[in-house]
Order: structure tokens, then C-alpha cells, then sequence
């Protein structure tokens, strides 16, 4: 026995590492250590980040079970990033009374979800897999009932779990059929053995439900709008960012790799999806009093955006979907960032609290005002330029009459999103938002944020190198 | 036989036997009344006041505990047989194993969860 297969797995073994390091200190320190905790945290995470972010040559370790290839560095090095900019985001929530003796459960709790995520993303059997997703989503139902105490967190919690026990059942059941009509679970073998009969149709269609759920695709997007709402801000960030980034990668390797030969099959059933997630997900959005309701209504019409790159299924369009996800964590991430600083300060989340923001916060409401119209898809900030590689993608594969349903949802979603941006910039409010003074880790991340809505996409040199990478 | 055939064979077993399998029993299990068997527990005291009320859950930490060290102690069990083959690489991987396992140890005691409130 020896350890060169494991040393092989280097981001998995340092995130396990800041993890270790991070519990020792956290169990040993006392009082006066507590306060560096998160500076702690912070600076290992980057420091992993750093350290893993250069891509290496493709591998297969232990027989299999494990492949690597150079895409994955970038999108763990996009996920582990949105990592680093969600903690800063929760630095002064986490601060607060009651739950300042578990900020190390917090973290723990996402840095465990982000592991799954990397597992999920190099697994080369569905073992390893569903493993990963599991260990992706039990702690992730935890982080949701973070606020334990308040009603909605619970409840949030509980439907999350549900749903997400419910999803994965149906999902291992794909698993077992593929199992019993292929006799093997390792996708590189399975790419040569699945060979379109009516029970692997089925199998795929059992398992693809389980991943299209994580991703929130209408029609299976109805626990969302709940479990964003309940769920603590910063927790809602993660959630629609970093677990859907994930989620979507792996959809599109798993369905080029393993499913290649059942491509006409799953391309149809991605453009029902796309078609309604999109449209569904906007006529939803448009109905929101909420905002947190509102920014997971629309995070479903992106997840829709995000799987037209799958559907493309070339490397054209693994390109676009890594350079969405990018693009996507910034500036979700941005708006996220400044509903959780007003939520902690104000309490306050509907969108009519938000009147009159910029008489009052004029900093805050600009960074959102960029965000949003990088959502929504505005020419020269990097929102446009996502969205116009997803379609060139799509196009070059001949979906045009779907780009074109997809071009007209966004005019709808620059509707809604103008409408807070109208609400923050034209009317006037009684009482409006008292001027927040935030502190300085959730500004840095908000800068951070802002600096890819507005550089990312000129910055072709970024798209380029995920290009180089996909190939 | 086509795959829409087969699968409409599939579905109709899969309704017969559970529909036999439930028929049979209704028609050939012996059945008996008596006022008992409308109880929640037809053994044991009868219950007194509502049973909707809070009760301490205190145990389940301990369960999870013991837990940890059951698992600890399956695996301990086939490595011991073979700790010789495996050599030094054995060891350490041991005894990171148990390493991991104590700091969760070492976690529910600092947060408190060994006291008994």
C-alpha cells in the first residue's frame, strides 16, 4: 500500500487540510482566539485557492474511481473563490450574540459542502458521485436551519432536506438500473455500454431528475422560492451560486461522457427544460414582493440560461457554461452581498423597503444597480457577454428558435430587475433605510464582486483560458 | 417483443403480485376482534393524558457518540488481522483514522455535549 494515489488528489487532500486546521483551532483556542477565527479561515481558504489554482496534466486515480482533467482546476478555483467571497460576506453575522460560539460549525458546515462539490466534479464512478452529492447537500440542509430558532430557517431546513432525500432516492434508483443493465458504474467503461435501450432511457431519466433538482430546473424548481426565503441570506448566496455551479459542470461532463449515446434523447428533454426554467422562472420573478423570493425566481430563469451551454454539449459550450458560472457568481454574489448587509442591519427584505436606497446608501444601491444589470444581461458589462457566448454556443448547434424564446425572457428579466433598480434610484420612501456603515470584509468582497461585473468581460484573456482548458 | 410491449408486461407483473399478494392475505389470514387491538399498544399500561407533550431528547447525543466509537471499532477489527502486511503506510493510516475520530471526541466535549443537563 502507498500514498501516491492519494497525494494525487491535491485540492481534495489541502481542503481537508484547511478543514483539520480549522477544527484544532477551533476546539483549542480560547476566547481571545475566537476573535481570529475568521481571518483564520480567510486566509487558509485563500491560500488552498492559491495554491490549486494552476491546472496540471489529466489523470485517473485509483482505477478510475477519480479522474482529473484540466477543466476542473478552473471551476473548482471559480467555486472555491465564491467560497472565500460568501464567508467574507458573513463575517458580521456571524459576529452577532447569538451566533458568535458557532461561526466554526458555519464554516465547517460550507467548507464540507465544498469538498462534496469536489468530489462530485472529479468522481469518475457514480459511487464516488453520489457521495460527493451527499456530502454536498446533508450539510447544506444544516447551514439552511442555521437559525435555528427562527421559524422560517426550520422550515426551510426541513423542506430542503425533504426534497433533497426525496431527489437523490430517485436518483440512485437511475443509478441502479444503469448498474443492472450495464454491470458496471465507472464512466469511462459505461461510455462504450450504454447503448440507448428503453431501461437506460429510463435509468437516465430517473437519475438526471436527482441532478436537474439541485440545479432547480422547472418543473423541479418548487422548493426554491421557499428554502431561499427561510434560509439565512448568506446561506441563500451559496446556495444559488456555488451548489448550482457545481451541479450544472458535472450535468454537462456526465452527459457528454456517459450519456453521449442518448444525445438526442437528453437534448430533447434539456430544451422542455430550458424553455420552461426560463419562462417559467420570469413570469415568476415578475410577482415578487419579496426580494429574496424574487432573486430565486430569477436564479432559476440563469439556471436556465446556464443549461442552454449543456445543450450545446460541445466544448464551445463548456467554455460559455464556466464562463457563466464566473460571471454569474460575481454578480449574484454582489446583490446577495448587499440584501444580506441591509437584512442585518435593517432587518428589512422586501422590495419596497428597498424605495429610496440611494438617497440613503448611495454606494450600496450602485453596487446593485451594476449587478443587476450584469443579471440582466446589459451590453458591456460581463452579465452581456455570458449570455451572448451561451447563445453563440447554442446557435452554433441549431437551437435558434430557442435562443429566440431565450432573447425575448430577457427582455421580461431586464423588466424585473429595472424595477429594484426604479424602486432603489426613482421612488421616494417615508422611512427609508437608515445609512449602513458595513464592515470592511463585505466591502472587499463587494469591490471583488463589482470588479468582475465590470472587467470580466472585457477581460477576454478569462475566456480564452477556460477555452484552452475545455478542449 | 417491442420495448413499449415489454414495459406494459413489466408494469402489469409489478400491480398483479402486489395485488395478490395483498388479496391472499386478506382472504386467507384468520382474524379475530376484541377492543384491545383498537389500542395504540396492546401490551403494557395503558397510557394516561395526552401523549403530545415535550420530553428530553438528551440521549441522542450519547447515541452519537457511541456511534463514532462502534464505527471506530468495526474498522479497527480487519485491520488488525492484516496490520502486518500492510506495514508502516498501515499505521499511519490508522492512526489518522482514529486521530479524526478524537478531535470529533475532542469537539463534543469542548461544546459541552458530555455534561448531562
Amino acid at each position: 500500500m502507498d500514498y501516491t494515489n492519494f497525494f494525487l488528489m491535491k485540492e481534495e487532500l489541502s481542503l481537508i487540510g484547511v478543514m483539520l486546521i480549522l477544527l484544532v483551532y477551533d476546539i483549542f483556542s480560547g476566547e481571545k482566539g475566537k476573535r481570529h477565527f475568521q481571518t483564520l479561515a480567510l486566509g487558509l481558504l485563500g491560500l488552498h485557492t492559491a495554491v490549486n489554482c494552476l491546472p496540471r496534466e489529466a489523470f485517473d486515480a485509483f482505477g478510475g474511481m477519480y479522474s482529473y482533467k484540466p477543466v476542473m482546476t478552473a471551476v473548482k478555483t471559480i467555486l472555491s473563490a465564491a467560497t472565500i467571497i460568501v464567508l467574507m460576506q458573513v463575517n458580521n453575522w456571524l459576529k452577532d450574540e447569538e451566533r458568535r460560539n458557532k461561526q466554526g460549525e458555519y464554516i465547517y458546515l460550507t467548507l464540507s459542502t465544498l469538498l462534496g462539490m469536489y468530489f462530485m466534479i472529479s468522481s469518475g464512478n457514480f459511487l464516488l458521485f453520489v457521495i460527493g452529492l451527499e456530502m454536498a447537500s446533508i450539510p447544506m440542509a444544516a447551514l439552511v436551519a442555521f437559525d435555528k430558532y427562527r421559524q422560517t430557517s426550520a422550515e426551510a431546513a426541513a423542506k430542503y432536506i425533504f426534497s433533497a432525500a426525496f431527489a437523490s432516492a430517485i436518483s440512485l434508483f437511475g443509478i441502479s438500473l444503469i448498474y443492472g443493465s450495464t454491470g458496471t458504474l465507472y464512466f469511462d467503461d459505461l461510455a462504450g455500454s450504454i447503448t440507448g435501450s428503453p431501461l437506460q432511457v429510463m435509468a437516465f431519466v430517473f437519475f438526471a431528475a436527482g441532478l436537474f433538482f439541485k440545479i432547480s430546473l422547472v418543473p423541479f424548481h418548487l422548493w426554491t422560492a421557499d428554502v431561499y426565503e427561510g434560509a439565512p441570506t448568506t446561506v441563500t448566496a451559496y446556495l444559488s451560486v456555488v451548489s448550482k455551479g457545481a451541479a450544472v459542470f458535472v450535468l454537462f461532463s456526465l452527459l457528454t461522457k456517459v450519456f453521449g449515446a442518448l444525445m438526442e434523447e437528453w437534448q430533447f428533454i434539456l430544451y422542455a427544460l430550458v424553455l420552461l426554467s426560463i419562462t417559467v422562472g420570469n413570469l415568476f420573478a415578475l410577482r415578487q414582493k419579496n426580494m429574496k423570493r424574487f432573486l430565486a425566481f430569477s436564479s432559476i430563469s440563469q439556471a436556465g440560461y446556464i443549461v442552454l451551454a449543456v445543450l450545446a454539449g460541445t466544448p464551445q459550450g463548456l467554455t460559455a457554461l464556466i464562463y457563466y458560472v464566473l460571471v454569474y457568481a460575481c454578480s449574484n454574489l454582489a446583490v446577495f452581498g448587499v440584501v444580506s448587509i441591509i437584512e442585518q442591519r435593517s432587518g428589512k427584505t422586501d422590495i419596497a423597503d428597498y424605495n429610496g436606497l440611494y438617497k440613503t446608501n448611495p454606494r450600496l444601491s450602485v453596487a446593485m444597480m451594476l449587478a443587476l444589470f450584469s443579471l440582466g444581461g446589459i451590453p458591456f458589462f460581463a452579465g452581456f457577454f455570458s449570455k451572448f457566448f451561451v447563445f453563440m454556443a447554442a446557435a452554433e448547434q441549431g437551437f435558434y428558435v430557442l435562443i429566440f424564446i431565450a432573447l425575448l425572457n430577457t427582455v421580461i428579466s431586464l423588466y424585473y430587475y429595472l424595477i429594484v433598480v426604479k424602486a432603489m434610484f426613482v421612488k421616494d420612501n417615508e422611512r427609508p433605510i437608515e445609512t449602513i456603515r458595513s464592515d470592511r470584509p463585505a466591502q472587499i468582497a463587494l469591490a471583488l464582486c463589482m470588479f468582475g461585473v465590470l472587467c470580466l468581460g472585457i477581460l477576454s484573456v478569462v475566456y480564452e483560458g477556460i477555452g484552452q482548458l475545455a478542449l | 417483443m417491442d420495448s413499449s410491449s415489454l414495459f406494459l408486461v413489466v408494469l402489469l407483473t409489478g400491480i398483479t403480485l402486489v395485488v395478490a399478494g395483498l388479496g391472499m392475505a386478506i382472504l386467507i389470514s384468520p382474524r379475530s376482534f376484541n377492543l384491545q387491538k383498537t389500542e395504540s399498544y396492546e401490551c403494557g399500561l395503558p397510557t394516561k393524558g395526552s401523549s403530545w407533550m415535550q420530553f428530553k431528547v438528551g440521549y441522542y447525543l450519547y447515541a452519537i457518540l457511541y456511534l463514532m466509537f462502534d464505527v471506530e471499532a468495526i474498522f479497527l477489527f480487519p485491520w488488525s488481522t492484516v496490520v502486518r502486511d500492510l506495514g508502516l503506510a498501515g499505521l499511519f493510516s490508522i492512526a489518522f483514522f482514529i486521530g479524526v475520530l478524537a478531535l470529533g471526541l475532542a469537539y463534543a466535549w469542548k461544546k459541552g455535549v458530555l455534561k448531562w443537563m
